[in-house]
């Protein structure tokens, strides 16, 4: 499943007209890495609330710069096996 | 007569090309910018007839994460600012200190790029609401991408008084630079309004021009024939200094801004007041303004859009302060279209051509002139002059009225035109 994520975080970054050529698992979200701004954080968020119905609140949101991609992979992942066991 | 203003820089983004001299020669050439649109633009269907803009690649004036959801004003505002500094020799930092340096940067905003996510969000829902709109359209967000791209840091602000903003954000400067607020002001508009929303009202409202067989002959400032406007894109921004400060840095100058005025019919939201008093009166305030007299106006450059009511009324202000001998008068809209806001600042650039180049461009397709726009017509092909001074009128829906009078450059530092 962070297999798939990841690479929609991948194919997300491309449409929003950023570079994924350095990008790894432990590059930052944020200046420190993928030098993502406040409104590309923003949109990374709706885009993963459209595509698996996960959503990050307004903390946890602030946080997102300091996350790596492999970290905000998986806490998209850990966000959709709970919502799917209760199925 | 109060402290002049020098003009140092002038970038234009118009659909008869990016250069104030190639509007003005267009003028001259009789040659127009108005098309039908190509069948994939999005307001093809929802109008005969515009004036389109060269396209301007945005990733070549911002940072590529920005230019998705961005509106085609504000990267129009951006090339014609970049145009206008570059030509001034302006620096931020090296040759204007951050907070002596201003920007006012109107327009109507970015209402195309609004339309376009109203659409997917009816399509979508509210997922598919890009988090960039505002940043994207606001009409504030071209005075704030130019401060931000060139680092200015004095006073900035835009201005909404729809076709008179472009003259009005000039007006703005003089009165900062006047005040000794700013040594240095970027003053301009920008507006896109080629898309289908507004479109459609303009045509529902029945001011656009309609039937025409050659695109080129739709907009027809005073002739008898003219049956409405033809909606056009267009920037320009202006370089403006305080006199003492331009001659300082020997910065070559194209004209001097020596008067302005502004005024509000008062009377209608679209419709002008038929006896052309307020609008009269606005010229009066900037000749007042100015220190001269109607006998030293040599051109008036009309606001003239080629609409039935608003040519007659524009008509009968100049001869209300003019007389029946008026000075020579033409429209720039025959061959751009109506820019809106961005017009007056392309206008006053076409002002100070035909100043500094000593004639005086003709409306284009004024074959026939209307009785009821009794005025001294340029003639065609353009006429000679030796004026030391001209005047351009902008006018606005809600009755907003902006007359700006330039005059020649008072410093030996000259830029050639």
């Amino acid at each position: 499943m962070t297999d798939e994520i990841r690479q929609f975080v991948l194919d997300s970054l491309v449409e929003m007209n950023y570079s994924i050529d350095d990008i790894d698992d432990d590059t930052a979200l944020g200046p420190a890495g993928a030098d993502l701004e406040s409104l590309a954080l923003a949109e990374l968020a709706v885009r993963v609330e459209d595509k698996y119905g996960v959503k990050f609140n307004d903390d946890e949101a602030e946080q997102l710069a300091a996350m790596t991609v492999g970290e905000f992979c998986a806490a998209v992942a850990a966000r959709i096996e709970p919502a799917s066991a209760g199925l | 007569m109060p402290a002049s203003v020098a003009v140092t820089g002038i970038g234009v983004v118009t659909s008869v090309g990016n250069s104030a001299a190639g509007v003005f020669d267009a003028m001259i050439e009789g040659r127009s910018g108005i098309s039908r649109p190509a069948e994939d633009h999005p307001v093809a269907g929802s109008i005969e007839v515009a004036a389109f803009s060269p396209p301007i690649d945005p990733v070549s004036l911002l940072p590529a994460p920005e230019t998705r959801v961005i509106d085609r004003y504000i990267v129009m505002a951006l090339h014609a600012a970049g145009d206008a500094l570059a030509e001034a020799g302006i620096e931020v930092g090296r040759d204007v200190d951050p907070y002596r340096i201003a920007v006012i940067v109107s327009g109507t905003g970015g209402l195309a790029t609004l339309e376009n996510q109203v659409v997917i969000r009816t399509q979508k829902g509210r997922l598919g609401v890009s988090p960039y709109l505002l940043p994207g359209m606001l009409p504030n967000m071209g005075a704030a991408r130019v401060a931000i791209k060139y680092g200015i840091q004095g006073y900035s602000s835009s201005i909404g008084t729809a076709c008179a903003a472009g003259a009005q954000s000039i007006g703005e400067a003089v009165r900062l630079l006047r005040a000794n607020e700013a040594d240095v002001v970027v003053a301009g508009c920008s507006e896109a309004p080629l898309f289908p929303t507004l479109a459609e009202t303009f045509g529902n409202a029945r001011t656009l021009a309609r039937g025409w067989a050659e695109p080129s002959e739709a907009s027809r400032p005073f002739d008898k024939r003219r049956n409405g406007l033809v909606l056009g894109e267009g920037a320009g921004v202006f370089v403006l200094e305080r006199a003492e400060f331009a001659q300082a840095r020997r910065a070559k100058r194209y004209a001097d801004l020596v008067g302005w005025g502004a005024t509000n019919d008062a009377h209608h939201p679209t419709t002008p007041r038929p006896d052309g008093s307020a609008t009269g009166k606005c010229m009066q305030l900037a000749l007042a303004d100015a220190g001269i007299t109607t006998d030293d106006i040599g051109y008036v450059n009309a606001h003239a859009t080629s609409t039935k009511l608003g040519d007659i009324a524009e008509s009968q202000a100049i001869r209300r302060v003019f007389g029946e001998s008026t000075p020579p008068v033409s429209s720039t809209k025959g061959v751009t279209g109506h820019m809106l806001g961005a017009s007056g600042v392309i206008e006053a650039a076409v002002s100070i051509y035909a100043l500094r180049r000593g004639l005086l461009p003709p409306t284009h397709n004024l074959d026939d002139p209307d009785p009821e726009c009794a005025v001294e017509h340029v003639g065609k092909g353009g006429q000679p002059t030796s004026t030391g001074f001209v005047l351009s009128n902008s006018f606005g829906f809600g009755g907003h009225n902006v007359t700006l009078v330039f005059g020649q450059p008072g410093s030996e530092y000259q830029r050639h035109v």
